[in-house]
């Protein structure tokens, strides 16, 4: 019985572990890739490669390692972001760059694989197992050398070509290892702002929200206080021999007040704890001498606290 | 020898540059006396001493002046210094949910399980959040640090801490001090609302004795009102799991120990190191503004707005409720969550309209539901605001 137990007991916990294993490495994010690098973003060896950019969409620290890149659908494990390399924790909403040049033994971040801008590139994210696809992504061919193709909003859906122009879109930059949009406004603050400067919108929603959930707490409760009452009528007749309803409804059976078991508890405690026909002290005229004084006794020195 | 005396002189006068009187400011001594004043109102008037005792105390500490420029790493608001460690739980909002975990072990919410209309008392009371949010985007402030403030009204320390510290950090020390004593000035707000708002048929209205609650009903509320206030509203979770959480461990039976770790050292350590570090974060040059007058006054404005709608929202409730169900209306105050004050308020001034109408027990329910009510309003903000 033990064992079996304990075996249920490793089974849940091993499955919540494989699940928060899944869900700290689901939250990555191929977010911009650069097909032909002439002029931009240079490696640690000075050399401009192709770079596919990961982001980190979760609020806490996700580490990379173990999972695969690849840029074949046929064979997912293509690349293994090797394991310890402290290098491969992406920090809450920050970005880790990978190097697509072909040349894994120049270290952590150098794929096993090159990009063609003369055809349509396929980059893809796969978990540790291998087989659970994390992201993925095609970036167009005939993609133009210091151009990337990028998630307008990082990690959200929406993608785009980017160049190193001036455009008519302000956010037009190719943003190696940063956010593919800068915001220097709280865009929540500024709605509150603009549509609710009075805060009746705030109050009207917010009190909603209040009502429903202590609304949704009372009426889970006032079923569950219609059930609980039916069993306690029914435990009650049982003991009681009764099986006609109605008797038991006049009774009171299952709606006593709690006021009534506490008077009926405290009669009991009295009974048995605190009420004696037959008192075990002796009253006596001798002098009885006590073996300490208040010099010498605890209760009249440090350990007692001062009272009002 | 001259050379030596003049090596002793230079090393009074800079002592004299270290001390507290020569880096003394006029804020300084008035917070000092703020702090002696709480102090002075917790022993002597017995104003909710396990908060201003603490905090008065703090106030003291955190005011004593010194030299900023000597890098003693002495104040908290001075990265690495002992105070600026024990301030991380504050400002990294830490301490709220370890005191709701505590208050949650305290917590008997049987009385709400057994009349569980009383719900929504604590939810009408919320309207003090809201009105003084209101008043705090009138009056200029932003609405994030409108958020902060108005969540005074919850009459919920910790989660006034919690919000504050997310929304408003500038405005913490203010916000925090002002619920506080608001807490416990709520046996002088509260009593004449209510006795202003109320008829002498309705004071004297005997609601029925409340039911006795099974032990599978306790052990559901916790578990129950975590998953639906939690998925309604995800950004409360760090306030409504632990309070949740500590009342399971009371209810369920089987973790006394837990319980009453959580019940009485653990929230104790928390309380004082909370009410110290509030008190000391409250330093003349950042607390003693035109905004901490104006928190104070909005404060004050959020309890009597939310005593006033709890109140008025048993009354309104009373017109759909049959004879012989209806709810004392002076229960309505209960509403916010100052566990149990205002509970002990309902029965005080219950008491005097009729010696033999006992609403304790009663008013325990809107009141232990206030407390999930702020800690949902508290998420509401977080997640529009935040």
């Amino acid at each position: 019985m033990n064992i079996k137990r304990i075996g249920i007991f490793v089974a849940i916990l091993l499955s919540a572990g494989a699940f928060v294993q899944a869900q700290q490495a689901s939250s990555l994010r191929i977010n911009e890739i650069m097909v032909v690098n002439e002029t931009n973003f240079q490696d640690d060896y000075g050399m401009h490669n192709a770079w596919v950019e990961l982001f980190n969409t979760s609020y806490g620290t996700v580490n990379v390692a173990g999972c695969f890149l690849t840029d074949d659908r046929n064979n997912p494990k293509k690349y293994s972001i090797p394991k310890g390399d402290i290098l491969t924790q992406i920090k809450p909403r920050q970005h880790l760059l990978f190097w697509a040049d072909n040349q894994p033994w120049r270290g952590t971040f150098h794929l096993s694989f090159t990009l063609d801008p003369n055809k349509e590139n396929y980059i893809a994210l796969y978990n540790t197992d291998g087989t659970t696809l994390i992201d993925e992504v095609t970036i167009p061919a005939g993609m133009l050398p210091d151009h990337s193709w990028a998630r307008t909003f990082d990690g959200k859906d929406g993608w785009e070509m980017r160049g190193t122009t001036v455009s008519s879109n302000e956010y037009w930059y190719v943003t190696p290892s940063t956010n593919n949009i800068t915001l220097d406004t709280n865009e929540k603050i500024e709605k509150f702002e603009r549509h609710d400067s009075v805060g009746i919108g705030m109050t009207v929603t917010a009190m909603g929200v209040v009502f429903t959930a202590l609304i949704l707490l009372y009426l889970f409760f006032r079923v569950i206080g219609v059930i609980s009452v039916k069993m306690s009528a029914r435990n009650a007749m049982k003991a009681h021999g009764i099986t006609d309803m109605e008797e038991a409804k006049e009774k009171g059976f299952g709606s006593r007040s709690g006021e009534e078991f506490a008077a009926i508890a405290m009669a009991m405690h009295e009974m048995q704890e605190d009420v004696h026909d037959i008192e075990d002290m002796v009253l006596t005229i001798n002098k009885v001498k006590r073996t300490y004084s208040p010099w010498s006794s605890k209760i009249y020195t440090l350990t007692e606290l001062p009272r009002k | 020898m001259g050379e030596f005396v003049s090596f002793i002189g230079d090393n009074l006068t800079t002592f004299w540059q270290y001390t507290g009187f020569a880096n003394a400011a006029f804020g300084n001594f008035v917070m000092i006396l703020v702090g002696i004043c709480f102090i002075y109102l917790a022993i002597a008037k017995e104003f909710e001493p396990m908060l201003l005792i603490p905090i008065g105390f703090g106030m003291l500490v955190g005011n004593i002046p010194f030299n900023l420029e000597a890098g003693l790493k002495v104040g908290i608001y001075e990265e690495g210094s002992v105070l600026n460690i024990l301030y991380q739980g504050v400002t990294s909002g830490w301490y709220p949910p370890l005191i709701f975990l505590g208050i949650g072990a305290m917590t008997d919410f049987s009385a709400l399980i057994s009349n569980p209309k009383l719900m929504l008392i604590g939810a009408a009371a919320q309207f003090g959040i809201f009105g003084a949010y209101t008043i705090a985007l009138w009056m200029g402030f932003d609405p994030s640090q409108a958020g902060a403030i108005g969540i005074i009204g919850g009459a919920d320390g910790p989660t006034a801490i919690f919000l504050s510290s997310k929304l408003a950090p500038n405005l913490m020390g203010a916000i925090a001090v002002s619920a506080y004593s608001y807490m416990a000035l709520v046996p002088v707000i509260q009593p004449p609302i209510m006795r202003w708002l109320t008829g002498k048929k309705e004071r004297l209205i005997r609601m029925k004795p409340p039911r006795a609650v099974s032990h599978t009903e306790k052990v559901i509320f916790p578990v129950i009102g975590l998953l639906l206030t939690g998925f309604l509203v995800p950004s409360g979770l760090p306030l409504l799991g632990m309070l949740f959480f500590g009342n399971l461990l009371k209810e369920s039976g089987v973790t006394r120990r837990l319980a009453n770790t959580a019940a009485n050292p653990l929230i104790d350590v928390i309380t004082m190191l909370l009410g110290l570090t509030v008190g000391a974060s409250t330093q003349a040059s950042q607390f003693l503004t035109w905004n901490s007058v104006r928190i104070f006054a909005l404060g004050a404005f959020s309890f009597v707005i939310a005593t006033t709608a709890g109140v008025l929202f048993v009354k309104f409730f009373n017109l759909f409720l049959k004879q012989g169900n209806k709810i004392n209306p002076l229960i309505g105050n209960a509403g916010v969550s100052a566990v149990p004050d205002s509970a002990r308020i309902s029965q005080v001034v219950g008491l005097e309209y009729d010696s033999t109408n006992y609403l304790l027990m009663h008013a325990m329910g809107p009141n232990v539901a206030g407390v999930i009510g702020s800690a949902v309003a508290a998420g509401i903000l977080l997640g529009f605001l935040g």
